[in-house]
């Protein structure tokens, strides 16, 4: 009965708005607005596509005639993408899976266990998520040297671990704060013990947060620029945000390798958007939403 | 295995899987930032055994002798007051425009998203290529569309240059407010709104009355963290113009990485640091307080 009166009333309401005039004003401002906002991408991509004699000779936005794939190849090889490529690529894959279980493991216990402490943890965990830091740079580099973990995975990792659990504890929280009682409580009567309801109820449960989470951190880690730039001196060690900045330093002239390099960069990040990008929006309603 | 955890104590089991969690980031995030205050009293040069006390010298030093301090100071200033009214108001609109049931929304999120994803030292790259007083996009499109006058050196022009940049970094952010915006708008009473309009409430009055006062939570998170990531505004600085021309684009979080890691000060750049965590933590103290009585009140 409810279903089919809201179903009529939205069936109205989107007639009405097909004639509205407010709306199609609406969609003409967004869509020059959104043109205008993917013209950069699009310049970068087309650049990259490009041999230079035909950049400076066309205009920014003609499409390449020939496509200029040895722009790639030379900025790889230039650019010594394939170490870059690999030391991001191993630091993300670690980092990203471990944190979020970390993360999940503290939210469920600050979440569901009685600890006589637990509003003050979570207060504590909170803070960090509010504390920039590139405030710090100076002194993580002086810890992380301390453990003579520069220019080391480790090194790296343990930092972005750090700085990534306050806001993945936060969201986390929330959202299992917000899971009915009834869910758990059948279980731990029984004698489960709480890893097991965490492992076999919430984690389950919580997938649409965690895939929400999982992109934001593989696009943060993937992109990091200023610890990686501390505590990766060594150039076998850097990773592509560092490569691509020493690119740019090297061979700024040099327009369609620089663009393929920005490209090569950018384009994981992308891809691990689109992939799990469905699951982004409701995501993260679902967990900032409090029951 | 399984029996004997489902025999420790709940606490037991608690502190277990806080551990890791709690273990590293008290380790590499907290104690940081209480090194940072004690490098912040001491003379140091990052290599040597003995770090030397020298009470508020350091403070002292930037406060009355380091004139880049002050720009930086302004500049961070400037760039946090841009950064809270632009990108969430541009954000707002987007939301409010992408949440009716339009052609082609889907599509539009995400190109307004996309720059977000985009490494910020990519971004930086991008830009300063766009920005190139010779060969970049926008002095091109000024010269086709005969608008030779308005060419300009956008990043080596220090009148312009901070600006030049945060139009990059307005480009950059926009969509992260926009996305914050569309999941707030989900939490608002679809039947208020329809009431209101039978009422014959117009768009205006509608967003007025009804959706700005169910946004309150959201907008309150959105204006925060804008003004938390404009003050660690770090990597697109250091990618487009470094601090310069002539350290006109300095900013806190760069000028202290420049004090501590090239200068090799550590005690310079740490009472930098000091000073920018205590204008993050004014902002950040009395909303962590909000949004806890928030809680408090909906228990």
């Amino acid at each position: 009965m409810t279903v089919m009166t809201t179903h009529l009333e939205t069936d109205t309401v989107e007639i009405k708005r097909r004639r509205d005039p407010f709306l199609i004003l609406l969609w003409l401002v967004l869509v020059v607005f959104a043109l205008l906002w993917v013209a950069p991408v699009v310049l970068i991509a087309f650049t990259a596509l490009k041999s230079n004699a035909e950049i400076m000779a066309t205009n920014a936005f003609t499409p390449p005639e020939t496509v200029a794939w040895s722009n790639f190849s030379g900025a790889w090889e230039r650019g010594n993408f394939a170490t870059t490529f690999r030391n991001s690529a191993i630091i993300t894959v670690i980092k990203v899976p471990l944190g979020l279980m970390f993360s999940a493991m503290a939210a469920y216990a600050l979440a569901r266990i009685k600890l006589r402490f637990s509003k003050l943890l979570l207060l504590f965990f909170l803070f960090g998520a509010m504390i920039p830091f590139q405030v710090m740079l100076a002194p993580i580099f002086t810890l992380v040297n301390g453990f003579g973990l520069i220019d080391t995975y480790p090194g790296v990792i343990l930092p972005y671990l750090a700085f990534g659990v306050p806001y993945q504890v936060f969201i986390l929280h929330g959202f299992f704060k917000a899971v009915p009682k009834e869910l758990s409580e059948a279980a731990l009567i029984d004698g489960a013990s709480h890893l097991t309801v965490f492992r076999r109820i919430f984690l389950p449960i919580s997938l649409p947060v965690l895939a929400a989470l999982l992109i934001l951190d593989f696009v943060s880690t993937w992109n990091e620029f200023a610890m990686a730039l501390v505590l990766l001196q060594d150039r076998n060690m850097w990773t592509l945000p560092l490569g691509l900045m020493s690119f740019q330093g090297q061979f700024s002239t040099d327009y369609g390798q620089l663009n393929a390099a920005i490209a090569m960069t950018v384009f994981p990040a992308v891809v691990v958007y689109m992939i799990f990008q469905r699951y982004f929006v409701s995501g993260l309603t679902s967990g900032a939403v409090k029951g | 295995m399984l029996k004997s955890k489902a025999m420790q104590s709940p606490r037991t089991q608690a502190l277990m899987l806080i551990g890791p969690a709690f273990a590293v980031y008290a380790t590499f995030a907290i104690w940081p930032m209480i090194e940072v205050v004690i490098l912040s009293f001491q003379h140091w040069n990052g290599l040597d055994p003995q770090r030397e006390w020298v009470g508020l010298e350091n403070y002292r030093y930037i406060l009355t002798s380091d004139t880049v301090f002050w720009v930086a100071l302004r500049n961070t200033i400037t760039w946090t007051i841009l950064a809270v009214i632009f990108p969430p108001t541009i954000g707002l609109l987007l939301a409010l425009g992408l949440n009716e049931q339009l052609f082609g929304r889907v599509p539009m999120r995400a190109i307004y998203y996309l720059p977000v994803i985009i490494a910020p030292i990519a971004v930086a790259t991008m830009w300063r290529w766009m920005y190139d007083p010779f060969f970049g996009l926008f002095n091109q499109v000024l010269t086709s569309l005969s608008l030779q006058a308005w060419i300009q050196d956008w990043l080596g022009d220090r009148e312009i240059a901070l600006y030049s940049m945060f139009v990059a970094y307005t480009w950059q952010y926009v969509g992260f407010s926009m996305v914050l915006f569309l999941a707030g708008l989900q939490g608002v009473d679809r039947s208020l709104v329809e009431a209101a309009r039978i009422d014959g409430a117009n768009r205006w009055q509608v967003f007025r009355h009804v959706t700005l006062p169910a946004l309150r939570v959201t907008l309150a998170i959105v204006l925060v963290l804008s003004t938390i990531s404009s003050l660690k505004a770090f990597d697109i600085v250091y990618g487009m113009t470094g601090g310069g021309p002539a350290q006109s684009t300095q900013m806190l979080a760069l000028w202290a990485f420049m004090q501590s890691m090239q200068i090799f000060d550590f005690g310079r750049g740490s009472a930098i640091s000091v000073i920018l965590l205590l204008v993050t933590l004014t902002i950040v103290v009395p909303y962590l307080r909000w949004s806890q009585r928030d809680e408090g009140a909906a228990e």
